[in-house]
């Protein structure tokens, strides 16, 4: 018995030691291997060692540059947000009573919780910056073009989710603004035909933002929406990686000589000498732009970290409302200055601009050719930054005559007072020339 | 004691009460207790009496018509129903002898718990002189205050002398230019109530603690209090301060009436606070500006004024740490401590004793110093945090350069 344990073991390490003798190359993979011990047995079967070879050996077209880079940063920034979400979650308690405290004690107490809240603030924005310019790159270089439409639709759906990952997140922090942007976001949506009061009613769960409310965007944000991403993404880069990158506007995707089909191979393009290898020029890039974003996040959350309000309330309005979310800042600048109508035809422009590449079929890719897609497109683009610059100047609570009237109506059945007794204008004031005059 | 034509006294209440009953009224509550009664023969013509009455308090006591206007209620015939001890409209002096025959009745009174001095005070009030005195109409009577057939209870919201409602009662005559200038007296209180500290809390606060024109004129003894009365009447309420004030200096001229005691320097109706900044400036007004008595009051200016600077620097300190998203109880705990020396030297002021105004200044500062040691722990934490900054960024530099002169190297050899 203790024989055939002995054998067992024995025969173990001396496969993983002629593993290690017999790999001849000392990259990265070495080291894996090495430190992974299982590694050996486990890549006999599997072929994970020639795989990341093939891996490294992809080449990509010989355009493909610093302005392809937005999609992998919105990558890491949502890695970035997964890494922080899951910390915060260890802290926060999504309740009405807990989740304010929770915050404030990761914020103040737990060692280093504040770098890692405000880097999740930080990214959730950056994240909406680079998502709209990776979309931008898209759309105006007619990268969506077949054979690749199918990664437009899945990015839109990305996009969706992303704005659904921070509407879900931007209420739980619980605090005044949380609260009462949710509540304005929520009126203007059930104000608009196409949403309307019933879908508005299912999201909050209650008549009001409430607990409901909150464990319902709690799940959301942390059980349903990851899932949906990762499954997403996974499709995403699949297409990426099966249809490779659009070539430039210029070159007919008919006439592409390396390009007779959907995809193309590592072979023929080291046959013909194109192509930047992935490794190393790729990879160096992606480090570059790696660190400089995880260094802007943070020092963005180092210098400018997310003020709090009090405690939310729903009896009282803030004194001032203050966003902390780039989509907030652009939905309270239409639903301010256009109303709910104003902010459901925004989105409407969004939504032709997104479904524009079902329609849009024909090879042409210059941008000079297409002029709806065009005026489309960089309307919405200014019409977004416009938004961003005058919410952002965007201090006041709102004059929405609903707001008010909800708070009044509870805290006039608890308050008792009676009202001030209309006794019409004082006959003579103090100081008054006249009135003086006028007594004997 | 059955007459003819009570049924028709029935016949012709009942078709009366639905012609004026208003919705307000709630079948079964007061209503069925005169319906039934056979003897309400007044009704019949003065019906707008009875919605009034029925509300009141004398109506759930069993007191009729009748009580007090004579008559005889089981008439329904005019002369027949005026007939006898019969009073009508009874005049101001009639009605003062009229309530007081119940009203002063002290073994009649006892059972309801009410007072039976009334009358007692009314004859020692300004308006009981004028009236009872000088026979002078225009003085009130019973009923000019207290409405004639709604009579309610003090606490019910609707009386006239409700907290709420009696500085618009007196206002009723007191704002009347015409009336008031026979007797020489100002119209402004009203006014100035209304702005003051006292009617803020009343009309705003519902705070029927604070008195309304009666807390310190008395209701039925009303008078003006004299100068040396004006202590005694703030004493009622504002009793630590009044016990500070005569500890202090300024008590034997306030019981010698040499001068009017709080109103030296707060007004009577207006009752505005006088601010830390302006403390100095009202001793000047009795005060020569370079007497001692004066540097007293610049020193004790200086005092409050400083710990009133502290306590609104704590307040914005612990706003800014609550912006932060620090928990703050323990830093609004100290600046209600704080806040509790500095209500206690506005008390202090009134006596002039430096020593104790020192005492609760440093009071003020020590709660207010943990506030600030509180908020400059928290700046300092938020420079070292910048410090984070450096390695973040010369990591990021080192990395760029690293691969700047890695893509050299590779161009390099793309070329060679």
């Amino acid at each position: 018995m203790i024989g055939r344990v002995w054998r067992a073991v024995t025969g173990w390490v001396s496969n993983v030691w002629s593993d290690i003798r017999a790999s001849t190359d000392a990259s990265l993979l070495g080291v894996a291997r090495f430190v992974g011990l299982l590694y050996g047995p486990i890549d006999r079967s599997l072929r994970i060692d020639e795989a990341l070879r093939k891996a490294l050996k992809y080449r990509l077209a010989p355009h493909v540059g610093w302005r392809h880079v937005f999609g992998g940063i919105t990558y890491l920034l949502f890695m970035i947000l997964v890494v922080t979400g899951v910390l915060l979650s260890f802290y926060y308690r999504p309740s009405v009573e807990e989740a304010y405290p929770s915050v404030q004690h990761m914020a103040s107490e737990v060692s280093f919780g504040w770098l890692i809240r405000d880097l999740h603030v930080w990214s959730a924005n950056l994240i909406v910056l680079s998502v709209l310019a990776h979309m931008g790159r898209v759309f105006f270089t007619a990268a969506y073009k077949p054979p690749r439409e199918t990664s437009w639709l899945i990015g839109l759906m990305l996009l969706f989710v992303v704005l659904a990952f921070g509407a879900t997140g931007y209420l739980l922090p619980w605090d005044q603004w949380a609260y009462w942007t949710v509540t304005e976001v929520l009126d203007a949506m059930s104000a608009t035909i196409l949403l309307g009061g019933l879908a508005t009613g299912a999201i909050m769960g209650d008549v009001i933002v409430s607990g409901a409310t909150l464990s319902r965007f709690f799940a959301l944000h942390v059980i349903v929406l990851p899932w949906i991403a990762f499954a997403l993404l996974g499709y995403h880069f699949t297409l990426v990686r099966r249809r490779g990158v659009a070539p430039p506007a210029e070159v007919k995707e008919t006439e592409d000589p390396w390009r007779p089909s959907a995809a193309w191979t590592v072979e023929e393009l080291e046959k013909m000498d194109r192509g930047v290898p992935f490794f190393p020029h790729h990879l160096l890039r992606i480090l570059v732009v790696v660190v400089l974003v995880i260094a802007v996040a943070i020092t963005l959350a180092v210098l400018f970290p997310r003020p709090m309000a009090d405690v939310a309330s729903p009896y009282q309005l803030p004194g001032e409302l203050v966003s902390t979310w780039v989509p907030v800042d652009v939905s309270l600048a239409l639903i301010r200055y256009l109303g709910p109508w104003g902010f459901t035809a925004f989105t409407l422009l969004g939504l032709a601009m997104a479904l524009l590449p079902l329609f849009d079929r024909s090879p042409e890719r210059r941008l000079r050719h297409r002029p709806v897609a065009a005026v489309l497109g960089v309307t919405f683009f200014v019409g977004f930054a416009a938004a961003w610059i005058v919410g952002r100047q965007l201090r006041d609570v709102p004059p929405s005559e609903r707001l008010p009237e909800v708070p009044s109506a509870v805290s006039d059945s608890v308050e008792p007072g009676v009202p001030l007794p209309d006794l019409g204008p004082t006959p003579l004031r103090p100081g008054d020339p006249d009135a003086e005059r006028s007594r004997p | 004691m059955k007459r003819p034509g009570l049924g028709l006294i029935i016949a012709l209440l009942g078709t009366a009460a639905p012609l004026e009953a208003s919705p307000a009224v709630q079948p079964g509550t007061r209503e069925p207790a005169i319906e039934q009664d056979s003897e309400y023969g007044c009704l019949v013509c003065h019906a707008e009496k009875r919605r009034t009455f029925t509300m009141g308090v004398h109506s759930e006591r069993g007191i009729h018509c009748d009580d007090c206007h004579g008559g005889d209620p089981s008439s329904v015939e005019i002369a027949a129903a005026h007939r006898g001890r019969f009073l009508g409209d009874p005049t101001k002096l009639q009605t003062i002898e009229l309530c007081s025959s119940c009203h002063s009745d002290a073994s009649r009174m006892r059972q309801y718990g009410l007072d039976s001095g009334q009358l007692a005070e009314f004859r020692t009030s300004r308006h009981g002189q004028l009236l009872l005195g000088r026979g002078d109409l225009n003085a009130p009577t019973c009923t000019d205050c207290h409405d004639a057939h709604l009579i309610l209870p003090p606490d019910d919201a609707r009386s006239n002398v409700h907290p709420t409602n009696i500085p618009a009662t007196c206002a009723g005559c007191h704002e009347d230019e015409q009336l008031m200038g026979r007797y020489g007296l100002p119209t402004n209180q009203f006014h100035d109530y209304r702005t003051s500290a006292h009617g803020i809390a009343v009309f705003e606060a519902a705070n029927f603690a604070a008195p309304t024109c009666t807390g310190c004129h008395g209701s039925h003894a009303a008078l003006p209090p004299g100068v040396t009365e004006v202590v005694n009447v703030c004493d009622h309420c504002h009793v630590l301060i009044g016990r500070a004030l005569h500890q202090g200096p300024h008590a034997a001229s306030a019981v010698n009436g040499d001068f009017p005691g709080c109103l030296a320097c707060h007004s009577n109706h207006g009752t505005e606070r006088i601010e830390p900044a302006g403390i100095a400036a009202v001793c000047t007004n009795c005060h020569e500006a370079g007497s001692r008595a004066a540097a007293v009051g610049v020193e004790i200016q200086e005092e409050t004024v400083q710990a009133a600077a502290e306590l609104a620097a704590a307040e914005q300190a612990i706003a800014e740490l609550r912006l932060s998203g620090r928990q703050v109880s323990n830093e609004v705990f100290r600046l209600e401590s704080a806040l509790t020396s500095y209500r206690q030297m506005a008390v202090a002021q009134h006596s002039f004793d430096l020593a104790m105004m020192e005492d609760l200044s440093r009071g003020v500062r020590t709660n207010t110093s943990l506030v600030r040691a509180t908020a400059e722990a928290r700046a300092e934490q938020q420079w070292e945090h910048k410090l984070l900054l450096v390695p973040v960024w010369f990591l990021a530099f080192s990395t760029v350069v690293l691969v700047w002169f890695k893509f050299r190297d590779l161009r390099h050899q793309g070329r060679a």
